[in-house]
């Protein structure tokens, strides 16, 4: 039956404190250090005691100088081990006594008792002490008086004692030195906590019932839920077997150990959640509404919208020059020029320059477009895990803005671009142009051959007066014919231009999109879940 | 007044006191020391062997030794109330008949008529009053007697007021040594008044590490102001005041029980026992305590009641004390009622001896040292009393503590050894306190030896004054300095981001992204040359070409972009910086919302933006005066213009690049043209100027924040660590 409920305690201790191990891993930097620190030596206390012999209890016998620690010690082991003295403090290194020596070598060691104050007592042999097998008692030297100050051996002891034994006397039972320090600071373990009232022989027996009452309830204000308090007598013997019993008790059960682990875990997650009133897992995945709102304002910084626009209408006005109707850009050049004028010829020249110039990423909006995205996420997180995803998500910062211009060049066209069939058409207009100067010097040569006889005309159809309108008809057919193409052409600038602009934003959206989630996305969600490990373990370390 | 009275008899110096010198020596109560024995202290002798004395608590017989002639004064007086009654005692207590006369004729002169009314009831009250001390005749009797008494009021008055002239009579009369106070000079009042408010003016605002130890200290060092440090200086050496202290169940209150002879304060065996601290006194200087100049802010309770107020001692006398003396049962030093702590060590402050009680079990205990170093720090006088002790080890334990005393630096400290014994009724056999009470009795007799005690407490105090107040004062410039420095953490961050504003709006990285796209846009699409045109023939104003409001608004959220992102940085690396200070920085910088830039940030700087905008059209609208020969041929659209001209401003850089300086200086060659080099120069160091304003207020604003976060923490005075030390000073040299 002891196996099995240690074994169970054992099932349920393990999996927390892997738990706490998570959480020392993910939580550096993020917690307080020095709860982490504390958490880690927890670890790496609960792993060393868990390896060494489980069939020992440690208790220890802790207490103010003078409350009869070595007395009390002496009287539970039957011999005179420990020194007694009344000079104050006495008792300057920890004495161990062992009821079954086997196997508690390693454990001694790990608790660095020194050789010469270990004592054995050979439990077999002893009638009546049978039940005390496995106990590991340890007198400690005092907490409180001056020579603590600089020596911790108490204070290390009893963080590591599997189960702690304050004797107290009617003196100093209230002293601060342990209730401040001790008792308050281990609530939650009332399990692994006797309290002994020593020196009972120097109270009547009601003032000894008024004492044990007073300290029961002194003890319940600090938190000890259910104090065990005996009242013993070193000195007459009183009272120390039913120590012996409740220690006894304890050694059988050979769960002190575990217990003593389980209540300092209990305390340092009590401690943890203390920050995080409460638990809150995040959806590890950014959803699609924060991918394209990170793409959006991406494509923003690197202002693709406008780009397409500028697209447009750049060239429909270089298309001008181009596909338009030769004679109306012949005639625009009739009108004076303002820059001319000024003598600031070379603006067009800078300006033809301006457009050849590729767009770039500007740095402050991509800065702001990931911050935005990390605020978003983090609403609700603790602090520090808001800082952890805002410095996940500008991990890459410093590279996105190179990274998304290298993409648009690669997408967008320059805005100085000739395609080919702007050529095709210019030939096009020029030819009906020159079309027009043949058919307007046919005309003339009509007119003059045919109506003012001028001459033999050099061909019959040159002084054909009556081919004269048709060659009127086709002057008007061609200048039409060009400002037609003119009109058309212009509107397949357009529309190409349209398609382009579609394509350029589409391309860039779907490049955007790639680049967020190489750069941003993935070490945000990294975050995330390492944020959702952590509380998972935070839970999970809870009982 | 009442001082004056009774130091003339002895001293014939005072006015109308002659005949008071010549009996004094024929006053046999007073064998041992005749000339220094004070009237006052006359009886205490007198009743002490006389058991019964201590039965009747107003003393009335045995005490008055004077004879009839007292007795005759004292009905006179006995009607009047207390200040009178005060009064009164210093004549009865005058010896013989010749004082008589002159006292008579004081009380006749100063209580003309109604001092006749009734007789014997007062007797008795006015002996007690006798005793009562100087201190309180200083305040109560003025009124009454202003102008009546010549010397001895001006004696009183200087009491009260501490006038330098009174001090200097009271000098002479004072040498006697009775319980008079050593003249208070003028000075010495004025340099505790000061140190008083100095050290009242201190706040320690921010959390550094400790500061809270300081505000400790700082209310260590007002409350022993208050209750011992400035009443002390003004009145005599008597009664002094004895603090017994030490750890929960030494048996403190045992003991002051046992030297009382009855239970005034509650024993047990629950600890802790004592909650409000009890003052024990003979009966005669039961009213002296209960006015109050030592402890004054404390209130006085008859009896300990359970919910006592926290700032409460229970008075109580018993007449097995002698006089002139008063017993203080503190609380403990070590319990776990922390309170406890406090209210000791207040009293303790309070203190002009402490007598320290520890036990066999106990004498190593850590807090029982920091006691007794407390004790060293302030040079309080002080006897040890190892209580408890089993008469079995009583040598090896005695001897072991004597040593860890020595080792201590304590060793000439007067010590009393209590053996373990059964306690009855809370008190301990006469023959264990016997020691005790043996000194106690000697410090209530011989005045110079409480002087001395008492004194040295004293000097001890203002002593540790020399290195508690400037630590206080160093404490409070670490502050100030540490205040300092988060505010200049603060400062450099967003000079620091406004550094990088500049840089870029100057090195041409704000044109990019959608700013250039706009400005291809309006390039390109040949609105930019649509917005010059010739100024021929009819010319109404022309509406800015449509692109010129895309332009403007990315040119906006381009600059937006740039300040909201240097306002996060600015944020994030001033709570970095104060995270890196110790103590407050980091608590201050836990302050929500101070890491990221304030909420209503985005639209503060989409106004601030909108604003130099509108702030640079204006300026092109108003001092962009074309050149003349360009106005006959051009006219211009001012929106366009300003925007090509914050294109140029904050894109292109710096204004006055080389003309011909390549492509990029488009805005610039153009605007040269049309409003000349000159012109433009003149618009871009304001437009710029005017931005780096407006940001730089809009900074500011965000800097508050900051600001007021460390304000509600408190401002530290700078001047009051200045004035602490001036005031210290200033003690050292009235002293």
């Amino acid at each position: 039956m002891t196996a099995v409920s240690t074994a169970e305690t054992q099932h349920g201790l393990g999996p927390r404190l892997a738990a706490l191990a998570k959480i020392v891993e993910l939580g550096q930097g993020r917690l307080d250090p020095a709860l982490v620190t504390e958490a880690a030596q927890l670890l790496l206390r609960a792993g060393d005691r868990l390896k060494l012999s489980s069939d020992h209890t440690v208790v220890a016998l802790a207490g103010g100088t003078g409350s009869g620690k070595s007395s009390l010690f002496n009287a539970v082991s039957g011999l005179e081990l420990s020194p007694i003295g009344v000079r104050r403090p006495t008792t300057a290194r920890t004495h161990a006594c062992v009821w079954g020596i086997d196997g508690a070598g390693p454990l001694l060691d790990w608790l660095q008792i020194q050789w010469r104050h270990r004592f054995a007592r050979a439990s077999a042999l002893d009638k009546g002490e049978s039940q005390l097998h496995g106990l590991i008692l340890l007198d400690l030297p005092d907490h409180d008086s001056i020579r603590a100050l600089t020596d911790h051996e108490a204070h290390r002891l009893i963080q590591v004692a599997d189960l702690i034994v304050w004797v107290l006397d009617p003196q100093k039972y209230a002293d601060a030195s342990v209730h401040r320090r001790y008792v308050t600071e281990l609530t939650g373990h009332d399990a692994v906590t006797v309290f002994v009232l020593n020196q009972s022989d120097r109270l009547t027996p009601e003032e000894q019932a008024e004492c044990v009452a007073d300290l029961e309830d002194l003890l319940r204000r600090e938190g000890v839920a259910h104090p065990r308090v005996v009242a013993t007598s070193a000195t007459t013997g009183r009272g120390v077997d039913s120590l012996k019993a409740v220690l006894a008790e304890s050694v059988a059960a050979r769960r002190a150990a575990y217990q003593r682990l389980e209540a300092d875990l209990d305390r340092l997650v009590l401690r943890l959640v203390k920050d995080v009133p409460e638990l809150l897992r995040v959806e590890p995945m950014l959803d699609g509404a924060r991918r394209a709102g990170l793409v959006d304002a991406l494509c923003d910084a690197i202002g693709v919208s406008a780009l397409g626009e500028a697209l447009e209408n750049v060239y429909a006005v270089r298309s001008a020059d181009w596909v338009g109707w030769p004679f109306a850009r012949w005639a625009a050049r009739l009108r004076p020029d303002p820059l001319k004028s000024l003598r600031l010829g070379a603006v067009k020249d800078d300006i033809r320059g301006l457009v050849a110039s590729s767009v770039t990423a500007q740095p402050a909006e991509v800065d702001n477009a990931v911050q935005a995205l990390a605020d978003g996420l983090t609403a609700g997180m603790p602090e520090v895990w808001r800082d952890g995803v805002r410095e996940a998500a500008r991990s890459r910062v410093d590279e996105l803005p190179e990274a998304l211009s290298d993409e648009l060049s690669e997408v967008a066209p320059p805005l100085d671009r000739v395609p080919v069939w702007w050529w095709l058409l210019k030939i096009w207009q020029y030819l009906l142009v020159v079309m027009f100067v043949a058919s307007l010097a046919w005309a003339g040569a009509i007119l003059a051959y045919g109506v003012f006889k001028a001459g033999r005309p050099p061909a019959e159809v040159l002084g054909d007066v009556a081919v004269l309108p048709w060659v009127g008809l086709m002057m008007i057919s061609v200048l039409g014919l060009g400002l037609f193409s003119a009109m058309a052409s212009r509107n397949f600038v357009v529309l190409a231009a349209g398609k382009e602009r579609d394509r350029l934003e589409h391309d860039m959206r779907r490049r955007v999109g790639v680049l967020a989630q190489d750069m941003v996305v993935q070490p945000v969600e990294r975050e995330l879940t390492r944020y959702n490990e952590y509380f998972g373990a935070m839970a999970a370390a809870r009982r | 007044m009442r001082s004056a009275a009774r130091n003339t008899p002895d001293h014939g110096t005072g006015a109308g006191s002659g005949d008071a010198v010549t009996e004094e020596p024929d006053i046999e109560e007073h064998p041992e020391s005749p000339g220094e024995q004070t009237i006052a202290f006359r009886p205490i002798r007198d009743d002490e062997p006389a058991p019964e004395l201590a039965s009747s608590p107003s003393g009335s017989g045995g005490r008055l030794s004077a004879g009839s002639a007292a007795d005759a004064i004292e009905d006179e007086a006995s009607h009047e109330d207390v200040p009178e009654a005060a009064d009164d005692p210093v004549r009865s207590a005058e010896p013989d008949g010749a004082s008589h006369d002159a006292a008579a004729e004081k009380t006749e002169e100063s209580e003309s008529g109604p001092a006749d009314d009734d007789g014997e009831q007062g007797a008795a009250d006015a002996a007690y009053a006798a005793y009562t001390e100087d201190a309180q005749s200083l305040e109560d009797s003025a009124d009454p007697e202003d102008d009546s008494k010549g010397a001895e009021d001006a004696e009183h008055t200087e009491h009260a007021e501490g006038t330098e002239d009174a001090a200097d009579e009271l000098d002479g009369d004072g040498v006697r040594s009775f319980p008079m106070p050593e003249p208070v000079s003028a000075a010495l009042t004025e340099a505790l008044n000061q140190l008083r408010t100095a050290v009242k003016g201190l706040h320690f605002g921010l959390d550094v590490p400790g500061s809270e130890e300081a505000r400790k200290a700082q209310a260590a060092v007002l409350a022993q102001l208050d209750d011992y440090v400035i009443p002390r200086v003004h009145m005599s050496t008597a009664p002094a005041l004895i603090a017994v202290a030490g750890s929960t169940g030494a048996g403190k209150s045992t003991i002051v029980n046992s030297l009382a002879g009855g239970k005034v304060s509650a024993t047990g065996v629950r600890r802790p026992t004592t909650a409000t601290p009890v003052i024990v006194c003979h009966p005669d200087d039961h009213e002296w305590y209960a006015r109050g100049d030592l402890l004054g802010g404390v209130q006085r309770l008859e009896e300990p009641t359970r919910d006592a107020p926290p700032g409460s001692v229970v008075l109580t006398s018993s007449p097995s004390l002698p006089r002139g003396l008063a017993l203080l049962d503190t609380p403990d030093i070590d319990s776990v009622v922390e309170e406890h702590h406090e209210i000791a060590h207040r009293m303790l402050d309070a203190a002009d001896l402490w007598v320290f009680v520890t036990t066999a079990s106990r004498y190593a205990d850590a807090p029982s040292w920091s006691l007794l170093r407390r004790a060293k720090e302030r040079g309080a006088r002080l006897v040890i009393v190892l209580s408890r002790v089993p008469p079995r080890s009583r040598e090896v334990v005695v001897k072991h503590f004597g040593r860890m005393l020595h080792e201590y630096g304590l060793g000439e400290v007067e010590r009393f050894v209590i053996k373990e014994t059964s306690v009855q009724d809370g008190r301990l056999p006469e023959i264990e306190i016997a020691d005790l009470r043996m000194w106690l009795s000697a410090l209530s007799v011989d005045d110079e030896r409480r002087d001395a005690a008492v004194k040295a407490t004293l000097n001890g105090v203002l002593n540790s004054f020399r290195t508690r107040l400037p630590a206080l004062a160093r404490h409070l410039e670490t502050q100030v300095a540490l205040r300092a420095d988060l505010r200049s953490d603060v400062d450099a961050a967003y000079m620091g981001a406004l550094a990088r504003i500049d840089e870029a709006t100057r090195d041409g990285s704000l044109l990019r992204g959608e700013v250039l796209a706009r400005w291809q846009d309006f390039a390109g699409s040949g609105d930019l040359m649509r917005t010059l045109r010739l100024r021929r023939g009819v010319k109404g104003h022309q509406q800015g070409p449509e692109r010129v409001r895309g332009l403007r608004a990315a040119l906006r959220a381009g600059l937006e972009a740039l300040v909201n992102s240097a306002v996060q940085q600015a944020a994030e690396e001033a709570v970095a910086r104060w995270r890196q200070r110790a103590g407050a920085g980091d608590r201050l910088a836990a302050t929500p919302g101070l890491g990221r830039p304030a909420e209503e940030i985005a639209r503060r700087t989409t106004r601030t933006i909108t604003a130099w905008q509108d702030h640079v059209t204006e300026l092109i609208r108003t001092e962009g005066v074309t050149k003349r020969s360009v106005a006959k041929l051009i006219s211009f659209d001012v929106e366009s213009l300003s925007l090509i001209f914050m294109i140029g401003l904050l894109g292109y850089g710096a204004t006055d690049a080389p003309a011909g300086a390549g492509a990029g200086a488009l805005p610039q060659r153009l605007l040269r043209g049309l409003l000349g080099a000159e012109s433009l120069r003149n618009i871009s160091a304001k437009a710029r100027s005017d931005l780096r304003a407006r940001v730089g207020l809009l900074f500011d604003e965000e800097t508050l924040r900051y600001v007021d976060a460390l304000d509600s923490a408190g401002i530290p005075d700078e001047a009051a660590a200045t004035r602490l030390y001036q005031a210290t000073y200033n003690l050292e040299v009235a002293r």
